[in-house]
């Protein structure tokens, strides 16, 4: 089965699952289910006599078994198949669920395996939370299993060593920490595995002084922190975006790298959904000091200064105490008048009472306590935020971090434990954190490469890769997921919960301590739960009936098949015991925060960016490469100015500026990038940049003549900005005030994929009474409301067609891009370049505008007064029926197929780019170099359904014919028609939003045909009469109508 | 000098210095058997290296890659296709010279077809280069030739104007080729018979085809030229609307045009007929043939350089007009991000050089200044060039998508291939210059005048001509 479209299918892939005789299941498990018949059948032969056929056989085993001795020792989790299932057809992929490990969202995921490799993730349509979405980041997770530079053995003091010996030196010192009582600590980033969780609970038992720290380097410690203020309990609220009609942000940049980006996008577009009667459609309220993704879809959005956050907060609150009319007298009353935009914002939300929503991604305690307070008195409690079964996916504690670090700095920590963490590049002061590890007796790291953490620890303990391990995951309450192998193990990595219990004297392989603890903590939970839509709670509740301890057993492995099959199960967890608001928490609110004041000179924020996030995947080239998707910029970070900053400073695009703090401490020099949208007094440093060991990229893309190489040889790419965030109230906080920027000399171009901003022509080149392009058309939700086609612009197209009519076969292929429903979050150009083979080129190459995405996303800003508009338009090739790079071609290398696809025959491409200038979306792609490299482990990643192209060919957007083909042949071999809708291509798939809609134009079911048929579809180009296959849908804003910048004024 | 009088009743004959037909002959021989002058192989070794730099520079791209250009996915063509179409349209000059000059009987064309022609030839291989490297894949070029295969059904596109350069310019090559050779035989003859001994006796023998000078050689000679002038003639306009083809038939705003042909057309006698100038003057100082090369013959040259450069100039400004009046926004953008936006220094270039340079030769004074001239054509030629790269860029890097707008700059390996070009065709030039009869002897003879009354007293017809030709 290959395509995760139906539930029927995962069953499917279930089922071959639960047999488990997939590469890299356990053997255990297989035994345990399904013992071999082979095996004992092989013993009884040998017993019975031992004959000519017995003896060949046995001697083949033999030699067969000496030469894999030679290779590796035993490794008793995962064995390679010497045959075949019946289910395991070289050549055909395999669907499986698992869960991403990305990140601490961990979003639900489908891994599709052929021939024993993972090759490609895909969101898991099955996981409530992420509902089939999957971001870039943790799509492009995958080429981290194939990097060949990743850390395939344990290391005890700068070398390499086995694990008998590491475990032994290890054991020694723990022992010795148990026995004199002193501090043994683990330092983790947020973790909700249960079994890592009850590993780590196992493991601490033995030690007078165990201490689990947990911190997010993306903290959002301060929620926690309120909340354990106001209600209570340190809790991290799962928000519920789909509950909110009225959603106002302060600086959450949730639909990019805030919290669980791919859930919250899902729910954003859930409560934007315009397909009902009238449209309905919340209104999304962004206030921030720089441009931030999500900013950049807001309905209403206000760029202010950081230190007005607070105050801004503060109004608000007061407004709306003032209009519910409850007794703040806790509540300092902010100083002056409250801003404009506040009193309407406070007007609105007050109408959407109990289906709101206040969210703030400030590290400010008091603004968080004033946010708490405004979705308390906005009955948000309960609806919009759920804290009885809350999100567990940041669980960081940065009171306890700094706790930690006292300790470090006293030298009073024996043994230190860090597992997720990079805290020597993570956290301000790292090089000082470093000596202070070295100084630590026993400190042990558990990452994946020597990064900076680990080459100041005294062991290294890799741990395996998350496709290559049996992990689970509880991202919100209550809500469980399992990760399971799709390979054997690269190297002698180990997982991180054996490690510990390996120390704790009770090794048990990954995958029976998983499922221990499931069947202890999990199975008695799921038995409660009832939820019809699942088939594994079905399961469940069938266990109740039965008793007995067989029954129970068989009871776990129906439940376990069902968990392993979706990947996904709902157990009924108790609620927490939260309290109601306490209203003295607002004592906590400081004057400050009341009445925040400008303060001199610019104020410095760090923010994580949607590819790097806090650096964790740097060493990954597909998402070093991705383009931010506001800047458009990759490969470097770069201080973000507001243009009119920039011109006061006089500097450009690419000059080079210091930054340098008021109090002293070291300069940072970095290019300039001009931020529209950006307050004036701020300046934005993306996090995740400078990682240790980015040199690697020094040698990725072409080297010739006039090139640069992408870094330089023991450099890193970008800076690192960790330094500059400030432990000092308690929180990280990623905000600087009083920071000094000077331009110094030097320039350092940015490597952007889109250099012309606007969706305008510039002023001056624009005709005195021309139309802007109708390339992004848009309508206000009330015009929309009144006329479906609202926001279409005039035009005259062509009526007479020279063009004979193109003969079309059974199926006509179409896209639909809903532009209301896009976000810009890139998921969908990640998804298509691991699908796809497109190679990274590396910074020269960008900078030359050379990338080979096949599928982009334009980015269009349009500056109306204070108000800027932000568009996201994904553009791919359109597959032009009359498709002009068709007839240019001379030698037939692009051709139309009877499906109305637009072929590109890669070997009969002479490379003429004829096509890619006669193309007006200027989607072709061409190979000016061999791209493709000899990397044997990095290319095990390549899909083998894809061609990899070589030097000199023009290439682009395939529709993935190869999913179109697959799925006909499977049709065919059913002897069945092509369901509706059984084709996804790779963009469509993992689009966290759901805007890509494809499929079969020709059938009137198909839901593109449906989508075509919607009075908000346009195509662009009609006069050019060259019939695009792809359209998309119009942009609505909820916003009024007189501030729409319109495609065409005379609409 | 010779002196012109003009108060004389006839016309002022088309060579000077009362030539006989043997001085002819000596004077046009003169350089090739002689030894070359240091002059010569100053120039000869200057062209030389920057045909090897070239050679370098289109070597080092075919082994790394097309990126080794300044190209990027939103421009395709730059350098190449400007330097493709700038050469065949160089190559304009001469088939218009020898052909429609000749059919109009325009009898001053003798001195300078042979090198006309010959500097088409060379500028037709200049230009047949560029298509071949600019491919990402130059060694499957002949793919591109409808030859049957191996490779089942698969043919060629001939709804592709790409391949219809591909037979305009090869059947334009070898017209021109034919059309040359055929004018030298009479002379290689001449050549043959002045050698006594030497390889070069022994090629010219082979060479000339057992020419005799026979009345019956002769006339046939004549007929076959007139057919071959006739069929050249349709090509002078085929050629360059054929490759204005590969712009106007496309969909972008500033290539799709109707009046690209004539408009090319026109251009490409324009800066042939420049590139025919800047060569003639330096031809005739260096090889001593001012009285071949009278002012009369630059006179009326640059007299079509200013009735092309007119054309020329409509076609801009109706360019212009065709984009306001079609109210398309992208047309209008493209016109007005041509003269204004960021490339717009080209823009300017090529209007000054294409349209402002000419309008000296309104003035008889400046079209007899060979100073003038000279620096005028290599304006010209400058303009023509960045006329091309006008077409061609600024339309590119500009066109309905804004996100995908993006500049150009050449590389290194980009300016080299065009030095190269430079190279090859001086280089060609120059051996052609030394090894063949730069002036079409055996027609110079024929406008000499002798048997004219004005002539009188002529001189005695083949006194010292040691020619079977004449």
């Amino acid at each position: 089965m290959s395509n995760m479209g139906s539930r029927d299918d995962l069953k499917a892939v279930g089922i071959d699952v639960s047999e488990g005789d997939v590469p890299g299941r356990s053997k255990k498990a297989r035994s345990k289910k399904a013992p071999s018949k082979k095996a004992p059948s092989k013993e009884d032969s040998v017993s019975a006599g031992f004959g000519r056929r017995d003896f060949l056989k046995a001697s083949g085993f033999l030699v067969a078994g000496t030469a894999m001795g030679c290779t590796r020792g035993p490794v008793p989790e995962a064995v390679p198949l010497l045959e075949g299932t019946p289910e395991m057809v070289p050549g055909r992929s395999s669907w499986y669920a698992s869960t991403c490990g990305a990140c601490t969202a961990a979003c639900g995921a489908v891994v599709r395996s052929r021939d024993g490799r993972p090759l490609k993730l895909e969101g898991n349509s099955l996981h409530s939370l992420s509902q089939g979405g999957l971001c870039a980041v943790g799509q492009a997770s995958l080429l981290e299993l194939y990097d060949s530079q990743r850390l395939l053995k344990p290391w005890w003091r700068g070398e390499a060593t086995t694990w008998e010996k590491l475990d032994t030196e290890i054991e020694a010192a723990l022992n010795a920490a148990a026995a004199s009582g002193r501090s043994v600590r683990l330092l983790t980033e947020t973790l909700h595995s249960p079994s890592e969780l009850a590993a780590i609970a196992r493991f601490g038992e033995r030690f007078e002084d165990f201490q689990h720290v947990v911190y997010d380097p993306l903290s959002t410690s301060a929620i926690l922190d309120a909340h354990a203020a106001t209600h209570g309990r340190r809790v991290l609220p799962r928000y519920r975006i789909d509950a909110a009609d009225v959603l106002v942000s302060f600086d959450a940049d949730f639909l990019a790298t805030w919290i669980s980006p791919v859930e919250f996008t899902a729910g954003y577009r859930k409560a934007r959904d315009l397909s009902g009667e009238p449209p309905l459609m919340s209104y999304h309220l962004q206030i921030e000091s720089r441009l931030s993704l999500t900013g950049s879809n807001a309905d209403e959005r206000h760029a202010i200064h950081p230190a007005e956050m607070a105050s801004w907060m503060g109004h608000l609150a007061a407004e709306l105490g003032a209009h519910f009319g409850e007794g703040l007298a806790q509540l300092k009353p902010p100083a002056g008048n409250a801003p404009p935009p506040v009193v309407a914002m406070a007007e609105r939300l007050s109408k959407a009472r109990g289906h709101s929503l206040v969210l703030c991604g400030s590290q400010d305690l008091s603004t968080q306590i004033l946010c708490n307070l405004i979705n308390h008195l906005l009955g948000n409690y309960g609806n919009s935020l759920d804290l009885e079964h809350p999100s567990l996916q940041r669980m960081g504690d940065d009171g306890a971090l700094a706790g930690l670090r006292r300790e470090l700095a006293s030298g009073q920590v024996e043994v230190l434990l860090m597992r997720g963490v990079n805290p020597v590049y993570d956290l301000p002061g790292g090089e000082e954190l470093a000596a202070q590890i070295r100084k630590v007796p026993l400190s042990v790291s558990f990452a994946r490469s020597r990064d900076e953490t680990a080459s100041a620890s005294t062991a290294i303990c890799p741990e395996p890769h998350f496709l290559e391990d049996w992990r689970d995951a509880e991202p919100v309450r209550g809500k469980l997921s399992l990760t399971q192998p799709l390979i054997r193990p690269l190297g002698e990595t180990r997982g991180f919960a054996r490690t510990l219990l390996t120390w704790n004297g009770e090794p048990k392989a990954e995958l029976d301590w998983l499922r221990e603890v499931w069947k202890r903590e999990i199975l008695p939970l799921a038995s409660a739960s009832l939820s019809p839509d699942s088939s594994s709670s079905t399961v469940a509740s069938e266990s109740m009936a039965s008793e007995s301890m067989a029954s129970e057993s068989m009871a776990f492995e129906k439940f376990w098949d069902g968990a392993l099959h979706d990947g996904y199960v709902e157990v009924r967890r108790p609620a927490f015991e939260v309290g109601p608001f306490d209203g003295s928490a607002l004592e906590l609110v400081t004057e400050e925060a009341g009445g925040g004041t400008h303060r001199d000179g610019l104020s410095l924020i760090l923010y994580p960016k949607v590819a790097m996030l806090d650096g964790r995947h740097a060493h990954n080239a597909w998402l070093q490469e991705l383009p931010d998707p506001v800047t458009k910029v990759s490969w470097d970070n770069y201080a973000s100015l507001a243009p009119a900053t920039a011109a006061e400073l006089g500097v450009e695009e690419g000059d080079l500026v210091k930054i340098s703090k008021a109090g002293g401490g070291e300069d940072l020099v970095l290019p300039a990038l001009l931020q529209p949208g950006q307050h004036g007094a701020v300046v934005a440093l993306a996090q995740g940049y400078g990682r240790l060991g980015t040199d690697r990229f020094a040698q990725v893309g072409p080297l010739w003549l006039e090139s640069e190489p992408t870094v330089e040889a023991g450099g890193t790419v970008g800076s690192r900005v960790s330094d500059w965030l400030d432990p000092g109230s308690g929180q990280l906080t990623p905000v600087v005030h009083g920071v000094e920027v000077t331009a110094v000399a030097g320039h350092q171009r940015l490597a952007r994929s889109q250099v012309y901003d606007d969706r305008e022509v510039p002023e001056k080149l624009r005709p005195a009474d021309g139309h802007p392009r109708p390339i992004i058309q848009q309508a206000s939700l009330a015009a929309y409301t009144e006329d479906r086609s609202a926001g279409k612009p005039h035009g005259h197209f062509p009526e007479a067609d020279l063009w004979q009519e193109f003969p079309l076969g059974q199926h006509h292929w179409g896209m639909a891009i809903d532009l209301t429903a896009c976000t810009g979050c890139s998921a969908c150009v990640l998804a298509c370049q691991v699908e796809n083979n497109v190679p990274v080129v590396g910074r020269d190459e960008v900078r030359r505008r050379r990338d080979l995405y096949w599928m982009r996303i334009d980015r269009y800003y349009s500056q109306e007064g204070e108000n800027l508009e932000v568009a996201h338009q994904p553009m791919l090739c359109h597959h032009c029926d009359n498709a002009p790079c068709e007839t240019v071609c001379p030698v037939l290398a692009t051709v139309h197929s009877e499906e109305g696809l637009n072929q590109q025959i890669y070997n009969r491409c002479v490379g003429t780019r004829y096509c890619a200038n006669n193309c007006p979306f200027k989607v072709r792609r061409f190979n000016w170099f061999k791209y493709a490299h000899e990397d044997a482990t990095a290319n095990l990643v390549l899909n083998p359904d894809v061609t990899v192209r070589s030097r000199g060919v023009m290439e682009k957007c395939s529709f993935c014919v190869q999913r179109i083909q697959e799925a006909k042949i499977s049709a065919k071999a059913r002897r069945e028609e092509l369901a509706v809708d059984a084709v996804k291509t790779a963009c469509q798939q993992s689009c966290p939003a759901g805007a890509i809609v494809f499929g079969d134009l020709a059938d009137p079911q198909s839901e593109i045909a449906q989508a075509v048929a919607d009075p908000r579809h346009y195509r662009l180009f009609e006069e050019l009469n060259i019939e695009p296959s792809v359209g998309y849908r119009r942009l609505i804003r909820n916003r009024p109508e007189e501030e729409m910048g319109h495609a065409d004024p005379h609409a | 000098m010779p002196t012109l009088t003009l108060d004389k009743p006839l016309r002022v004959p088309l060579i000077a210095g009362s030539k006989t037909p043997g001085q002819v002959t000596a004077d046009v021989s003169r350089p090739l058997e002689g030894k070359a002058t240091p002059l010569w192989w100053g120039a000869f070794l200057v062209s030389a290296a920057f045909l090897c730099l070239g050679a370098a520079a289109v070597s080092y791209q075919i082994a790394t890659g097309i990126g080794t250009w300044g190209l990027n996915r939103t421009i395709g063509w730059a350098f190449d296709i400007t330097n493709f179409v700038f050469w065949v349209g160089i190559g304009h000059a001469g088939t218009l010279i020898s052909a429609v000059l000749f059919l109009l009987r325009q009898r001053w064309r003798t001195s300078v077809n042979r090198a006309a022609e010959a500097m088409t030839l060379f500028a037709v291989m200049c230009a047949g280069i560029f298509p071949v490297i600019h491919m990402g894949r130059p060694w499957l070029a002949f793919w591109m030739l409808p030859f049957p295969n191996t490779r089942g059904s698969l043919w060629v596109n001939f709804r592709s104007p790409l391949l219809w350069d591909v037979f305009a310019i090869s059947v334009y090559f070898t017209i021109s080729a034919v059309f040359w050779y055929f004018g030298l035989i009479p002379d290689l003859a001449t050549l043959r018979d002045r050698f006594r001994k030497g390889w070069r006796k022994k090629a010219f023998r082979v060479m000339s085809f057992g020419w005799n000078g026979s009345m019956r050689t002769w006339h046939r000679y004549e007929v076959v030229y007139l057919l071959l002038a006739g069929l050249a003639t349709p090509l002078v306009l085929s050629v360059h609307s054929i490759v204005s083809f590969d712009f106007a038939t496309s969909v972008l705003p500033g290539w799709h045009a109707t009046i690209f042909p004539p408009y090319f057309v026109a251009g490409a006698i324009f800066s042939g007929m420049s590139m025919v100038l800047t060569l003639m003057i330096i031809a005739r100082k260096t090889m001593r043939i001012e009285e071949y090369l009278t002012l009369n013959h630059i006179d009326a040259m640059t007299k079509l350089v200013l009735v092309t450069s007119g054309m020329v100039m409509l076609a801009y400004g109706t360019e212009f007009f065709t984009a306001l009046y079609s109210g398309s926004e992208y047309e209008r953008f493209v016109f007005l991000n041509r003269a204004l936006g960021p490339m717009a220094w080209s823009y300017w270039i090529m209007v000054s050089c294409n349209v402002l340079v000419p309008q000296l030769f309104w003035f008889r004074r400046f079209r007899r200044n060979l100073t003038v001239v000279f620096i005028a054509t290599i304006f010209i030629n400058i303009g023509m060039w960045f006329e091309r790269f006008v077409i061609i860029v600024t339309s590119l890097h500009r066109d309905f998508l804004p996100s995908s707008w993006a500049s150009y700059a050449p590389t290194s390996v980009e300016v080299a291939t065009l030095l190269g070009s430079f190279g090859l065709f001086f280089t060609c030039f120059l051996l052609f210059c030394r090894f063949l009869p730069v002036i079409a002897m055996a027609e110079v003879k024929g406008v000499l005048g002798i048997g004219r009354p004005s002539r009188a007293p002529g001189p005695r017809v083949g006194a010292n001509s040691k020619s079977g030709g004449a």
